[in-house]
């Protein structure tokens, strides 16, 4: 637990003194001197433009190109004709760069343009002709999935993207012989992650093939891999360099796959650097949102308050291309089972091809709409019970040692006291009347075989530098959550240096180990172990070389090399002596963490993740009577993520992450008119402001986990799980009837209210 | 295209009388920008007229020019005009507020623009020259054509002030809003009261509330339930059920339902009713 009195204690037991340690590009930022992929400017480039469709679904009859082609300063206008690519995807390869013969949704690709200039580029777009034979489209996920229902993929027939049935235990027993069954139907809707640069990239095609893209991701490796495989180029001809990211949440892990395709093609066409950049509506419109999801939950529970079972139907709606739907409908459908101890489960889950915008994740993965539901669930378990929610929670959660309903090894677990210690900052005890309350818990993975089995890991590279610095060379992403900022903390701190001695490098596919990149919370807890390792490597190796130097044994200790007579030998001594010795070699330690052996079977049943951050969120709520309005003064934050390596950094994700919670639970959603996006500018689609925000507490409660470095585990999505249910939770406490829908808006809690069999 | 700060109210008729119609008045431009951009400007917001804020024989005269920022913070506006004073402390952010201008508010003529809101429920009307020289005085409810559209012609007209009689003793006025957040969000209901009383009896009152019609729409029935009253606590859910039932409303996917946004003017109609009869009770000297 960290308040000014331990934060103190921190430091002096941190021998790096990295308590809270910023990391020099923020202040890049701040100052407005970050380059982002939008400042990005190359001699002689090119900017392209996307021609997309008009009609939610139709076929392509004929598209001509001749009148944009003759237009002066127009270097090239192609078509699905006109390229010769793979079909691509990233859990299935349903997309072209192109449309070939059918579109999809407003705003699927149809045909693309390079110019000297903007102005050009739209003057060449206008100028295309596309004739187009508009097909019966479907809007609704439900109707999607009906048999008369117009079909999207030849490949997916009765519009199913994805789809599990589940059960594990016996839950039909248990259902039988519950002594109370609650059950409720919720409904969320696609939400964006609203990151403030709208996604831009260069695309330079380099001479003798290859292509070297300019752009900042998340996870740039995964991206090259895909933009290779679409492309037919080999893998290593293909490099990404990242600028600034301004924001991805998510959003990035993937971006635009189509931007980055589509720029490479018109730069391998035309030999120019093409740079293309989303406007914000298009970033709605045909982005990659969060899946929208209606889920009906069941759940049986004995007198006492003990869970027997829980029995979910979901559908998702998955829009015209799958994208990463599947793995996101995944981890909505299941992960807050192993939250609580439930023993017995049940899920039909289908995710449904519709004529929308192509669907995707923002962070934590769905798991922060499905806990909206499941602890809302919950609320109505224990006032049925007649018990309070906070002890309906505290005799049900999982602890360490658990193997979960799913097969999660939870080896470190504090959510008994993050639900404690919530409950008692919020003062759940004395809840003040007139005020609403809720509590929540949430479970996060750090990092997942989903993906691939045979990756679990990270590698990382630590060089000594001449001048005495330290470089860390890592695939793992810094995108503002920190990353470069902890991972200089654990180099430091295994070196004994201060993390402002220690320069973390990212940003270059060519030149940093290959990673996941930062997704599924795993950079801390693999990427961070990985640096650590790496560390020690370098430390071992800079150890022998000295003792060579010196010819006696040396120690390094809290940076100091000594040898045995207790000579100081400086760092520079030995890295120059190395460098002299080999002819410019500098020292280095690689380092590779491999989590322990795990794997999972055909229903998914194992531990998918080396650790399990935890969290419990609580919310007190005011809701003005008269018209639904919600305000929200306060939410207490607990988190257990083992070790906490940065504090300034850790608490910056508590904060933003509760923001963005709170912007889904209370304010943002899109809102379609047919297939079109109704709501598709910030203006339209509302994100809290600063003034919407309200206090939040944070707190930590530190375990110690045996795979993290130093025992830390991940925090950057689960700050976002707990919140929705908390906030969901107070609402429903305040109004006297739970409000069933996000987001949660005054006219839904003020209908609620008027509708509702009880009011306060 | 041509930008010219124009140094005094003739210079800027001069320029428009000049363009022959070319020419646009600006001041302050936070709507303007968003839109395409005529190809002559001409930007009123520093003149020495049209930045006035001055309080003379009991008349406020509010320079067109002057920015939603200075109005909030007034301390005249503030004691004899609350309710223009808390509407323009809740336009768009910060920012916003710093460069839009109270006569922009107005000729830009949106249906639910807080600052116009406010100044219909005082009275207030707007002094108009054109280029011909013709000076007009009229109601600001009288200033709209139709949806975001305005009587005003902006190539041959200018607003150089608004006018209208302070909050004297026993005067008392209240705006508010309902937005979807705290800020950067257009309002799904504003409203707008002053109130007058005499011996806690209302003897004058006016009450606005938008989006209703195109202008800041009057709810005169209301109104008259509350004339010659002294209210009591049974009063104000009459009050509320009134103005919903006198109001014609539109619902839209992007803000709310027709029937909601109904039920939000009748209770915001109480609500600055209620909070502009307790003011104009203060300001008589009685308690409340």
């Amino acid at each position: 637990m960290w308040g000014k009195k331990q934060e103190q204690n921190r430091s002096e037991r941190n021998i790096s003194g990295c308590g809270s340690y910023q990391s020099p590009e923020v202040w890049a930022k701040v100052t407005g001197k970050a380059v982002y992929g939008i400042d990005l400017e190359f001699p002689g480039m090119l900017y392209g433009k996307i021609l997309r469709s008009p009609h939610p679904h139709a076929r392509i009859k004929g598209i001509d190109l001749s009148a944009a082609r003759a237009i002066p300063g127009v270097r090239a206008v192609l078509s699905a004709q006109d390229v010769h690519c793979n079909p691509y995807g990233i859990v299935v390869d349903d997309e072209m760069p192109l449309a070939v013969d059918r579109v999809r949704y407003i705003g699927d690709e149809v045909a693309v343009v390079a110019a000297v200039d903007q102005k050009t580029a739209e003057r060449a777009m206008a100028a295309i002709k596309v004739e187009y034979e508009p097909l019966p489209a479907v809007f609704n996920p439900v109707g999607a999935l009906d048999e008369q229902a117009p079909q999207l993929h030849e490949d997916f027939p009765g519009n199913v993207a994805w789809e599990r049935d589940l059960i594990r235990g016996d839950p039909d027993t248990a259902f039988r012989e519950a002594d109370l069954v609650v059950e409720d139907s919720f409904s969320m809707p696609s939400v964006h992650p609203a990151y403030l640069e709208p996604i831009a990239c260069v695309a330079v095609s380099e001479y003798g093939n290859g292509v070297t893209l300019h752009t900042a991701l998340q996870s740039p490796d995964l991206v090259r891999d895909i933009i290779s495989r679409a492309l037919n180029l080999s893998s290593s001809l293909v490099r990404v360099i990242g600028p600034v990211m301004g924001g991805g949440f998510g959003g990035r892990v993937f971006g635009n796959l189509k931007l980055y395709i589509l720029s490479s093609l018109l730069s391998m066409h035309t030999g120019f650097p093409v740079k293309m950049q989303l406007t914000r509506e298009e970033e709605f419109t045909v982005g990659r949102p969060m899946i929208a999801a209606e889920i009906n939950l069941k759940m049986a529970l004995r007198r006492d308050g003990t869970i027997l079972a829980r029995e979910s139907e979901i559908i998702t709606d998955n829009g015209a291309y799958s994208a990463q739907a599947p793995w996101v409908s995944k981890t909505f459908s299941e992960r807050n089972d192993s939250v609580y101890r439930i023993p017995n489960i049940k899920t039909r889950a289908r995710l449904a091809y519709t004529n929308k915008v192509p669907t995707a994740q923002y962070r934590a993965y769905g798991n922060q709409s499905a806990n909206f539901a499941c602890e809302s669930l919950m609320d109505q378990a224990a006032k049925r019970l007649n018990m309070d929610p906070l002890e309906l929670r505290l005799k049900n959660c999982t602890q360490a040692g658990d193997t979960t309903v799913h097969g999660l090894e939870i080896k470190s677990c504090a959510l008994t006291k993050c639900l404690q210690r919530a409950a008692s900052e919020i003062g759940w005890d004395q809840r003040k009347s007139g005020r609403g309350y809720g509590i929540s818990s949430g479970i996060h993975a750090n990092g997942s075989l989903v993906a691939n089995k045979n990756f679990r890991g990270a590698s990382a590279r630590v060089t000594l530098e001449l001048d005495g610095r330290v470089n860390v060379f890592t695939g793992e992403q810094d995108y503002g959550q920190g990353a470069h900022a902890a991972f200089a903390c654990i180099a430091g701190r295994v070196l004994g240096l201060e993390p402002d001695q220690i320069t973390v490098y990212s940003r270059d596919s060519l030149v940093t180990p290959f990673s996941q990149g930062a997704l599924a919370m795993r950079q801390t807890t693999i990427g961070g172990r990985a640096v650590q390792v790496a560390a020690q490597e370098l430390q071992k190796a800079i150890i022998q070389k000295a003792s060579e130097i010196s010819g006696e044994p040396v120690s390094l200790e809290n940076g100091l090399l000594k040898n045995a007579s207790g000579r100081l030998i400086e760092l520079t001594e030995v890295a120059t002596g190395y460098h002299h010795q080999t002819s410019g070699l500098n020292l280095v330690g690689e380092g590779k963490y491999v989590p322990p052996a795990s794997d999972y079977d055909e229903t998914s049943y194992g531990n998918i993740s080396v650790a399990y951050s935890f969290a419990a969120h609580a919310a007190e709520v005011e809701i003005d009577k008269k018209t639904g309005a919600i305000t929200v003064h306060r939410i207490v934050a607990v988190h257990d993520s083992g070790h906490i390596v940065n504090l300034l950094t850790s608490r910056g994700q508590v904060y933003g992450g509760v923001t963005q919670g709170l912007g889904m639970g209370c304010y943002e959603g899109y809102l379609f008119e047919g297939g079109r996006v109704a709501n598709s500018s910030l203006a339209d689609y509302r994100i809290p402001t600063a003034l919407d925000v309200p206090a939040i507490d944070q707190v930590f409660i530190e375990t110690e986990d045996p795979e993290g470095p130093f025992g830390s585990k991940g925090l950057g999505e689960i700050v976002m799980v707990p919140v929705l249910g908390a906030i969901g939770n107070a609402v429903a406490d305040a109004a006297g009837v739970p409000v069933t829908a996000l987001p949660l808006t005054a006219e839904k809690v003020y209908q609620a209210m008027s509708g509702g069999e009880c009011s306060k | 295209m041509s930008y010219i700060i124009a140094s005094d109210l003739n210079q800027a008729l001069q320029i428009l009388r000049d363009s022959k119609g070319q020419a646009r008045v600006i001041a302050g431009a936070t709507d303007l920008f968003l839109q395409t951009l005529p190809a002559e400007l001409v930007d009123l917001a520093g003149l020495y007229e049209t930045t006035q804020l001055e309080e003379t024989g009991g008349l406020l005269s509010i320079g067109s020019a002057v920015t939603h920022a200075s109005a909030a913070r007034s301390l005249l506006i503030r004691s004899q005009a609350a309710a223009l004073a808390e509407a323009c402390a809740m336009i768009g952010s910060p920012q916003v507020r710093n460069i839009g201008t109270i006569g922009g508010n107005v000729a830009n003529a949106a249906p639910a623009a807080d600052a116009a809101v406010a100044l219909v429920a005082l009275g207030a009307k707007a002094v108009i020259t054109d280029i011909a020289g013709q000076t007009r005085v009229e109601a600001v409810e009288e200033l709209y054509a139709g949806y975001n559209r305005s009587t005003i012609d902006s190539s041959s007209e200018i607003i150089g002030r608004l006018l209208f009689k302070s909050c004297a003793a026993g005067e008392g006025s209240a705006f508010m809003r309902f937005a979807p957040r705290r800020a950067l969000a257009l309002p799904l209901v504003n409203a707008a009261a002053r109130v007058r009383v005499s011996g806690r009896r209302i003897e004058a009152v006016r009450l606005v509330a938008a989006p209703v019609k195109p202008a800041p729409t009057r709810l005169f029935e209301t109104e008259a339930l509350l004339q010659e009253v002294i209210p009591g606590p049974e009063i104000w859910p009459k009050v509320e059920e009134a103005a919903a039932a006198e109001v014609e409303v539109r619902g839209s996917m992007l803000r709310c339902s027709e029937q909601y946004r109904r039920h939000l003017v009748g209770t915001l109609a109480g609500r600055v009713l209620k909070e502009a009869y307790q003011r104009a009770c203060a300001a008589e000297g009685g308690e409340t």
